[in-house]
């Protein structure tokens, strides 16, 4: 591995862009994420930045169980991503539904079958030190030598 | 000069320090003993009354299962919601989250169920497939005829007059099979879920 590799391998680590995308959830795991983001849990500390536009953004964070609105905006949006890009499900929602997953409901969970979906964080909501926990387990695997790989 | 300098290169140009300023990190939280997490199974014998999945309002988050051990509540990750109702519903204690447990022996609290069965008479046919598959009123009466109609009046659902009549709905155990069974979705069953403080108090 080069000297220049090594350095932007540590650039990478210290500098992990969230851009988050709601389709169509309660708004409570929208809150835990807006909690990562206050003293409590601080997430600036570990080098996550939140954004909020795609264009920007090295990790997704869906959230929501996936209503008809989005049908053919989240795939736009995951296009909008530049590589390397992973998206995490956030909550029960994305994965299967919650509460919401019944009969006559328009939902259409999971959210994997519509994005390529790389970890996924369970609860009704997820805890912000779970959210946290996985965007800092998923990023290296995904960022670290990403021009090598390719 | 010198010595203030001497000072200061002695504060600061320490490794310890230098890495702690490049890199803080305030201590990660630790997760509090009374947060409700997944439940867990305590190891107590589960006698398969099936009220964890009755009370679970998150569809597909627990269902019973037989293992070698005996039957066992098993939770499924990604569709819980960790509300500990199977917790607090289960009679014989089989699972545990958080407090809960140790919460409703101190507070003397119970959850009770009861059931209500709603038949909207505009969209039921009499067709008996509810009082047919019913398993209340197997037991009750296994000679039903295919049209839900019966001599007795000790069932649970019975079609007199071309419509479905609920008869006795303390009998009914909230399996929502009546439910499923109907073609129509006329028939819908209700679950009230009470929480009762100091039940001998109640009796």
């Amino acid at each position: 591995m080069t000297l220049l590799q090594s350095l932007k391998n540590i650039v990478r680590s210290k500098s992990i862009h969230v851009a988050y995308v709601d389709v169509g959830s309660c708004n409570g795991c929208d809150i835990e994420v807006l909690a990562c983001l206050a003293p409590r849990y601080d997430i600036e500390q570990y080098g996550i930045y939140v954004h909020n536009n795609p264009r920007e953004a090295d990790v997704l964070l869906v959230i929501g169980a996936y209503t008809p609105g989005w049908e053919e905006k989240l795939q736009s949006l995951w296009q909008k991503i530049p590589d390397p890009k992973v998206a995490i499900a956030i909550g029960n929602c994305p994965i299967s539904g919650c509460l919401f997953n019944r009969p006559h409901t328009l939902v259409d969970p999971p959210v994997s079958k519509h994005i390529p979906i790389a970890a996924q964080v369970p609860g009704c909501p997820p805890r912000p030190t779970e959210i946290l926990s996985a965007i800092l387990s998923v990023a290296p695997t995904v960022f670290k030598d990403f021009e090598v790989r390719k | 000069m010198a010595l203030s300098l001497l000072y200061y290169a002695q504060e600061f140009l320490r490794g310890e320090w230098a890495k702690k300023f490049l890199a803080a990190k305030t201590a990660p939280l630790v997760t509090p003993p009374h947060f409700r997490n997944y439940p867990e199974l305590t190891g107590k014998t589960c006698t398969h009354q099936l009220i964890c999945m009755m009370a679970c309002p998150a569809p597909g988050a627990i269902d019973v299962v037989m293992t070698p051990e005996g039957w066992k509540p098993r939770i499924h990750i990604g569709h819980c919601i960790r509300c500990g109702l199977c917790v607090e519903a289960c009679p014989n204690g089989v699972l545990t989250s958080g407090r809960i447990l140790e919460s409703m022996f101190y507070d003397n609290t119970k959850l009770s169920f009861s059931f209500r069965i709603d038949v909207d008479t505009e969209k039921c046919m009499g067709c008996g497939n509810c009082a047919v598959a019913c398993p209340v009123n197997k037991l009750i009466d296994a000679q039903m005829s295919h049209g839900g109609r019966a001599s007795t009046d000790d069932l649970l659902l019975k079609v007199s007059e071309g419509k479905c009549h609920v008869l006795h709905v303390e009998k009914c155990t909230g399996c929502k099979t009546c439910e499923n069974h109907c073609p129509n979705e006329a028939i819908r069953v209700a679950r009230l879920l009470e929480a009762i403080h100091s039940p001998e108090e109640e009796l």
